[in-house]
C-alpha cells in the first residue's frame, strides 16, 4: 500500500523539488523522509555531501533514512537508471508497498553535459515505472541556469513545494515526445579546430587502431579501452543501420578525446535510445546503451550531415568560452 | 619425450591461405626446409599426381636426397585421409600421432607435413569436420613433435570458408581475418587460446568456432587464456556466455583487457568471468 501524496498512485511518482534556501530543502525532504520511515518504507538519499549533511543533521538520531552516494549514484545517466533499477527491483522482491528517494545531481551537471542529464529525467517517468515509488529530484534554483529549470519543467509531471503542496507541472512532456526531440549539443572547442583522425567508412576494426593511435596517453588505460568500446559500437550502429557513408572523426585535447560518428541516416527510433537497452534484448539493440556507460559524455543528434553520436572521454566539461573546466562545480556551487 | 610432456613452446601449425599457387609453392618449401634443418621428417600431401607434386618441390634443398633417404615423402591426400570425405577428426589425429611415433622412431626429430586441403574442405559438413580436426590436432602438437601448414585456396573455397578453418590455427596468413581460437599449452585442461579482434564483423564466425572446437570444461571452467585478445564485444560475449552455459559450465576469460569485466558486469552474464591479467 502505498502512503502519502503518492497513494493510489500505480508506478513512477516522479517530482521535482526546487528549493532557494535550506530551510526550503529542510521543509520538503524531512516530512517526506520522517513519513516514509513511519510508514515503513524504504526511504532512501541521494544528495551531494553538503545538502546530504544538512538533511541528516535535522533528521532526529538513529531516523532509519538510507543515505547513499549522490555522486556515485549520478556517474551516468544510464550507469544510474541501471543501479536504480536494480535497487528497486530488490526491494520490491522483498514486498515492500513504496520506496521514496530523493536525490541531487552535482551541479556539474549543470553544464555542457546537462542534455543527456534532461533525458534521463525524462526516461525515468517510463524506466522507474515498474516500481511503486515516489521519488523527488532536488535542485537549488540559485545554482540551476534557467534553461535547466526549463528542461525540469519539461521533465517532472509535479513539484513538491515547500508549503507540503504537490501540484502538476504544466509544461510536462511525455518522455516519448520529449526524448524525440533534436537536440544538438554545445558545440566542445576542439570540434572548432581540424580533426586529428578522419576516417570515411571505417571498418570497426580500423576504427578501434585510430582511438588507440590519438590516444598518447591523455587517458588511463581504463579509459581508452571503454571509448574503443564506444566508438567501435557507433561505428557498428553507423555501418549496419545508419546509410552511407559512415565518417569517423576524432579530436584530442589535453584532458580529454572527442569522437564524432555519422551516417546519412536519421538514427534510431527508439527514444530510449542510449538509456535503456531495447526491450527485445536483441543484441543489435545493446550498442548505444554501452556506448552511454563507457564515456564521460554522450549525445546523439541530427543535423544536415544525417545522424551524429558525440564520445567524450576524459574531462568533458569544457566551457564554451574553450576552457577546460575543471572548476565547474566549485563555480557553480558557489 | 613421454606421451604425457608438453613442449614449452608449440609446434607449428600454420593455415595457408592462397590464391597463387606459386607462392604457396614457395611457402611450403621455405616450411618443409626448416623441418629437414630441424632433422625433421617432412611429407607434402597434395591431390596431384606424385610427380606434379615433387615439381613443386623442385627446388626445396635436399629435396632428391631426401626422397631417397625417407627424410621427404610426397603422400597423396587419399592415403593421409580418410578417402570417403568425412574425416573422422580423432581418427585423423591418431593416424599423424602414429606416424610421428614412427619418423620418432626411426631417428627423426619430429614429423613436419604441409598438406593441401583444400579438397577436404569443400562442404559445410566437411568443414565442420576438418575444423575440430584442426583444433584436436592442434593440441596434439603441444605435447608431441608435430608440426603442419594446412593450405587452403581461397578461390575454390571462398573467403569465408577459408576463414572458418584459418580461425582454428594459432597461425595464418588468412586476410582479413581478426581472430583465432587454438589449443592451449596447459596440461591440466582443456582450455584454449583466444587472440585478435571479436567484434560484429566476425561473431558469427567466432560461435561457429566454439562449437567446432568443442571445448570440454574441466572442474566446471571452461578456460579461455587471451594474452593476445585485442577486443572483444557484447555480441560474442554473448556467445561465450550461451556456449558456457550449455555445457554447465562458467567460461574463464584471462585477458588484460580492463573494459571486459566491465562489459560482462553490464550485460548481466552469469555465466561469463572475467580475471584481468597483467
Amino acid at each position: 500500500m502505498r502512503t502519502g501524496a503518492a497513494a493510489g498512485h500505480r508506478g513512477y511518482y516522479h517530482e521535482a523539488a526546487c528549493y532557494g534556501s535550506d530551510a526550503e530543502l529542510l521543509a520538503v525532504t524531512v516530512p517526506f523522509l520522517l513519513d516514509g520511515v513511519a510508514a515503513g518504507e524504504p526511504t532512501l538519499v541521494a544528495l551531494g555531501p553538503r545538502s546530504a549533511d544538512l538533511v541528516r543533521s535535522a533528521l532526529p538520531a538513529d531516523s532509519g533514512v538510507q543515505f547513499l552516494s549522490g555522486g556515485d549514484m549520478y556517474a551516468r545517466p544510464t550507469s544510474a537508471i541501471r543501479s536504480y533499477r536494480s535497487l528497486l527491483a530488490d526491494l520490491v522482491a522483498q514486498g515492500v508497498g513504496q520506496i521514496r528517494i530523493i536525490g541531487e545531481l552535482a551541479p556539474a551537471a549543470f553544464g555542457v553535459t546537462w542534455d543527456w542529464w534532461a533525458r534521463y529525467e525524462s526516461a525515468i517517468n517510463h524506466a522507474y515505472d515498474d516500481f511503486p515509488l515516489w521519488s523527488m529530484c532536488a535542485y537549488d534554483t540559485r545554482i540551476t541556469p534557467p534553461h535547466v529549470q526549463a528542461d525540469i519543467a519539461r521533465t517532472h509531471p509535479r513539484y513538491a513545494t515547500a508549503e507540503g503542496r504537490h501540484v502538476p507541472s504544466p509544461d510536462y512532456v511525455h518522455p516519448a515526445d520529449y526524448l524525440s526531440e533534436n537536440r544538438p549539443p554545445v558545440p566542445d572547442p576542439l570540434q572548432l579546430t581540424p580533426p586529428m583522425v578522419e576516417l570515411t567508412d571505417p571498418t570497426a576494426s580500423e576504427a578501434r587502431r585510430a582511438v588507440y593511435a590519438a590516444d598518447q596517453g591523455r587517458l588511463s588505460a581504463g579509459e581508452t579501452e571503454d571509448l574503443v568500446v564506444a566508438v567501435s559500437e557507433a561505428v557498428t550502429n553507423g555501418l549496419r543501420h545508419g546509410r552511407p557513408s559512415v565518417r569517423l572523426r576524432l579530436w584530442a585535447g589535453e584532458d580529454r578525446i572527442v569522437v564524432t560518428v555519422t551516417d546519412r541516416g536519421s538514427g534510431p527510433a527508439y527514444p530510449f535510445a542510449g538509456l535503456l537497452p531495447t526491450g527485445d534484448g536483441a543484441a543489435g539493440g545493446l550498442g548505444l546503451w554501452i556506448t552511454h556507460q563507457s564515456c564521460n559524455h554522450v549525445v546523439h543528434y541530427r543535423d544536415a550531415d544525417g545522424f551524429t553520436v558525440r564520445l567524450t572521454a576524459g574531462n568533458p566539461h569544457f566551457r564554451s568560452d574553450g576552457v577546460a573546466a575543471v572548476d565547474v562545480t566549485a563555480a557553480a556551487a558557489g | 619425450m613421454s606421451g604425457t610432456q608438453r613442449s614449452a613452446v608449440p609446434h607449428d601449425h600454420v593455415c595457408w591461405s592462397y590464391d597463387d599457387p606459386a607462392a604457396f609453392d614457395a611457402a611450403a618449401r621455405r616450411y618443409l626446409s626448416r623441418g629437414l634443418a630441424d632433422g625433421e621428417q617432412v611429407w607434402y600431401v597434395g591431390p596431384e599426381r606424385a610427380e606434379s607434386a615433387r615439381m613443386r618441390l623442385g627446388e626445396l634443398p635436399g629435396l632428391d636426397q631426401g626422397l631417397r633417404s625417407g627424410a621427404v615423402r610426397i603422400v597423396a591426400t587419399d592415403s593421409a585421409y580418410d578417402k570417403d570425405e568425412k574425416v573422422d577428426p580423432t581418427a585423423q589425429v591418431r593416424a599423424y600421432a602414429a606416424a610421428t611415433e614412427a619418423a620418432l622412431a626411426e631417428g627423426y626429430t619430429g614429423l613436419r607435413v604441409v598438406a593441401e586441403a583444400t579438397d577436404l574442405a569443400r562442404t559445410p559438413q566437411q568443414r565442420d569436420l576438418f575444423a575440430r580436426y584442426e583444433h584436436l590436432v592442434d593440441r596434439y602438437m603441444w605435447a608431441r613433435p608435430f608440426s603442419a601448414m594446412c593450405a587452403y585456396d581461397r578461390r575454390q573455397l571462398g573467403d569465408r570458408a577459408v576463414a572458418e578453418l584459418a580461425c582454428m590455427h594459432p597461425r595464418t596468413n588468412a586476410p582479413g581475418l581478426l581472430f583465432t581460437l587454438s589449443a592451449c599449452g596447459h596440461e591440466q585442461d582443456d582450455c584454449a587460446v583466444l587472440a585478435g579482434e571479436l567484434d560484429p564483423s566476425n561473431h558469427e564466425l567466432f560461435a561457429t568456432a566454439l562449437e567446432r572446437a568443442d571445448l570440454r570444461p574441466v572442474d566446471g571452467r571452461l578456460r579461455l587464456c587471451a594474452p593476445g585478445l585485442r577486443f572483444i564485444d557484447h555480441r560474442c560475449l554473448l556467445h561465450l556466455q550461451e556456449y558456457a552455459a550449455r555445457r554447465g559450465a562458467t567460461a574463464v576469460l584471462h585477458t588484460p583487457l580492463s573494459a571486459v569485466p566491465r562489459l560482462v558486469e553490464l550485460l548481466g552474464l552469469p555465466d561469463v568471468r572475467v580475471e584481468v591479467t597483467r
